[in-house]
């Protein structure tokens, strides 16, 4: 009983107008403080235990996860303000399919509400600068839904401060297949031509006349001019093609096309690709036969990474997970690799503000300063010896 | 800025309406005072705001000219932005005196409390100690991966043998504890170059735990053979054949430990993104070839040719640092994997590795559900 007073004597003087002023001028300090030291560009949310909140708090299971919206517009509100720059949320995964179908449609209808509010309050998302992006199975939301997502992602792509993600029938597997897919296909599709200076059909014809007079020859001069292996690892997708490549593709324009297209993989396969191989990594300029394809030895994780739902946003800094499951669940598992700060926490999402963030980003700004003080010493000792 | 109680509760009445309560103005009304200012960002609303102070600043003096008022104004706005920066850096640098004062406190407690733990909880390489901690444990995880550091100070061979000291040390609780795989994930890949060393380091360590009825090992690494040894009969000893025969006539009693066998896998950076990079060069390969469309490529595929060539997902990763962080581990491969730690802890030690599977026992698996 006395509980009950006490937070009711709490709410009152929390809802009190100088307590209220003077917590939203604590809130807008802190922000401002924060942004002052380092900044992660890119922080991801599990928005995990709206369910167990309503549960506990004896409420609709839908109205916890309307809690929870409520709650990541404070924690976007509070990372726009510190400067991130990127923020992904776990909204729906594909495994959230399985989940009680009425659960399921009042979760598609809460994101089509919300976002049909973003496209009418664009202005609201303009102040900070932010676009929202969708990502994951699209073809997997109701066509209703997926036309408002749709008409959000326009309404709000000319703004390109910072980045809302939000991962709406996703899991990082099949985002992981998706690129390796993409890459795939990337790298099985022909190139267009191009032309340089060289005249391929000279060199062409020159080969054949030299292959006319000795078959043999013909694999020393496919080997020999051969490019460089650092030429292979060349990242860059359009550099200058080297004219070696032509020849020893177009050399074997005439046996090896239907070699291909036949799926034979004989010796004459074989010698596609390594036709294939020595072409370098090269989309746009290639020579106008359909077999040429880039080298998938130049494949890095710089590709695939290009072929991800996240491509183009800064790596991971901060992943930070509600309701005390200490696991990944198939979120971000590309991306959290490297260098990201994993932070799981015992609140649920619905819960979440800036009391539980704050320490989140004080510790990982205070980790980041001795991780270059360690670094500095490290430099130091190796100068000394 | 958080919403006060007023606001909020009409945001809600109207949310749980399906937005229908209020029109969009009135909704943008309720919101106009939460807003930051439009950012100053943009060059072209910045004359806009100039105009706004200008036409401001002169209908309340007119006499001043427009020019002046206009610098004025700026020259206030820089001192107070230079003020509030002031100010923001002052309470920064607060936060941060505070935090690290925390941080010391929070390291010194949980430094005495992991002593505490570590004292408590103690091997004392008996696997029978080990197996009566675990008795009583919902569940085990049967494939264990740890994250372990190559200490690289100065000399490698210094940090070298450390590791595969705790490398034997993990595999021998492993194999007390009754869990048969275990991964041993070392950045660097500097294990992966010395299998038989560590291969005997933990069949050493074996032996000191077990005696002579000790459990069969293999270690291996992705990509290369496996090094085994049969059960209490080591290669290293080939007079122990006997051993071998009397570990099977007493298997009556002891059926947990002598039937048992422990299979080692040492991974590195190299089997996490690089593996999946080789994966897509194959691929790749085989649908130039068009020996496989694009479309082929399944999220099936891709796990069986992971789990295939490295290794299949373990059900519980225990990271022996201070904090979570994954460093290049396979990314595929942790889906659903329990991560456990110990915050600021250090070190690799048999508490940290108890506690870890009491908390797997007590974990929950939903799925989405």
């Amino acid at each position: 009983m006395s509980d009950l007073y006490l937070s009711r004597i709490r709410n009152w003087f929390l809802s009190s107008p100088p307590a209220e002023w003077a917590l939203n001028r604590l809130r807008s300090t802190l922000v401002g403080a924060l942004a002052q030291g380092p900044i992660p560009g890119h922080v991801a949310f599990e928005m995990d235990g709206n369910r167990r909140y309503a549960r506990s708090h004896k409420i609709e299971t839908i109205e916890g996860h309307s809690l929870g919206f409520e709650a990541l517009a404070r924690v976007l509100e509070v990372c726009y303000r510190c400067g991130v720059k990127v923020v992904t949320v776990y909204a729906f995964s594909l495994e959230n399919f399985h989940r009680p179908k009425y659960e399921v449609d009042g979760l598609m209808q809460l994101a089509k509400v919300k976002l049909e509010q973003i496209i009418q309050h664009g202005e609201l998302l303009d102040r900070y600068g932010a676009s929202v992006r969708v990502l994951g199975r699209l073809d997997l939301i109701p066509p209703d839904v997926l036309e408002v997502v749709e008409r959000a992602m326009a309404a709000t792509a000319h703004n390109t401060e910072c980045v809302l993600n939000i991962c709406f029938p996703y899991t990082s597997r099949e985002e992981m297949t998706t690129a390796i897919r993409s890459t795939v296909e990337e790298y099985s599709t022909t190139p267009r031509p191009h032309s340089t200076a060289f005249s391929q059909s000279r060199i062409t014809q020159k080969l054949l006349s030299k292959q006319a007079v000795s078959p043999e020859a013909l694999e020393s001069i496919r080997e020999s001019p051969s490019p460089p292996s650092s030429d292979e690892h060349e990242l860059d997708q359009d550099h200058d093609h080297d004219d070696a490549v032509s020849t020893a593709t177009t050399l074997h324009s005439s046996d090896s096309t239907t070699a291909l297209k036949s799926g034979c993989d004989g010796k004459e396969a074989d010698e596609a690709a390594a036709a294939g191989l020595e072409d370098s990594d090269d989309n746009g300029k290639t020579a106008a036969s359909p077999r040429i394809y880039p080298n998938p030895e130049t494949i890095t994780p710089e590709t695939i990474e290009r072929h991800m739902y996240t491509a183009g946003c800064p790596p991971l800094d901060i992943f930070v997970r509600t309701s005390g499951v200490e696991r990944l669940s198939d979120f971000m598992l590309w991306q959290c690799h490297q260098g990201t700060h994993i932070f799981f926490l015992k609140c649920f999402w619905p819960e979440f503000d800036l009391w539980h963030f704050l320490p989140v980003l004080v510790e990982w700004q205070w980790r980041q300063k001795q991780k270059a003080r360690d670094s500095e010493r490290a430099r130091r000792r190796l100068k000394q010896e | 800025m958080a919403l006060n109680p007023r606001d909020l509760n009409k945001y809600r009445a109207d949310a749980r309406a399906g937005h229908k309560l209020m029109t969009p103005e009135e909704r943008l009304k309720l919101f106009q005072p939460y807003l930051p200012p439009p950012p100053p960002r943009s060059r072209s609303s910045s004359p806009r705001v100039d105009e706004i102070t200008n036409a401001r600043s002169s209908s309340s003096s007119s006499s001043a000219s427009a020019s002046r008022t206009r610098q004025d104004r700026k020259t206030r706005l820089g001192v107070r932005r230079f003020l509030l920066r002031q100010y923001h850096q002052l309470v920064f640098v607060i936060i941060h005196i505070f935090f690290s004062v925390y941080i010391r406190l929070r390291q010194a407690y949980h430094a005495v409390a992991n002593r505490f733990y570590s004292v408590y909880y103690y091997h004392h390489r008996t696997p029978e100690l080990i197996r009566r901690d675990v008795k009583g444990l919902r569940k085990l995880p049967k494939h264990l991966s740890v994250i372990l550091t190559l200490d690289d100070q100065g000399r490698r061979s210094a940090g070298l043998e450390r590791l595969m000291n705790e490398v034997a040390d993990v595999a021998a609780w492993c194999a007390s504890a009754g869990i048969p795989e275990l991964s041993v994930y070392e950045k660097t890949g500097f294990l992966k170059e010395f299998l038989p060393e560590t291969h005997l380091a933990i069949s050493q360590q074996l032996r000191s735990y077990f005696g002579r009825d000790r459990p069969s090992l293999s270690v291996r690494a992705p990509h290369m053979p496996a090094i085994e040894s049969a059960r209490s009969s080591s290669h290293l000893h080939g007079s122990a054949g006997g051993g071998g025969i009397g570990s099977s006539s007493s298997s009556g009693d002891e059926d947990d430990s002598s039937g048992f066998h422990l299979s080692v896998l040492l991974i590195s950076a190299e089997d996490g993104r690089d593996s999946m990079v080789d994966l897509t060069k194959t691929l790749a390969e085989m649908s130039q070839r068009k020996k496989l469309k694009p479309d082929d490529i399944s999220m099936e595929l891709v796990d069986a040719e992971l789990t295939e060539s490295i290794m299949s997902e373990p059900d519980l990763l225990i990271l022996f640092g201070p904090h979570v962080e994954l460093s290049s581990y396979p990314p595929w491969q942790i889906r659903l994997t329990e991560i456990f730690h110990v915050p600021d802890n250090q070190g690799v030690e048999y508490q940290v590795f108890y506690r870890g599977l009491r908390k797997y026992a007590q974990a929950q698996m939903r799925k989405g559900r």
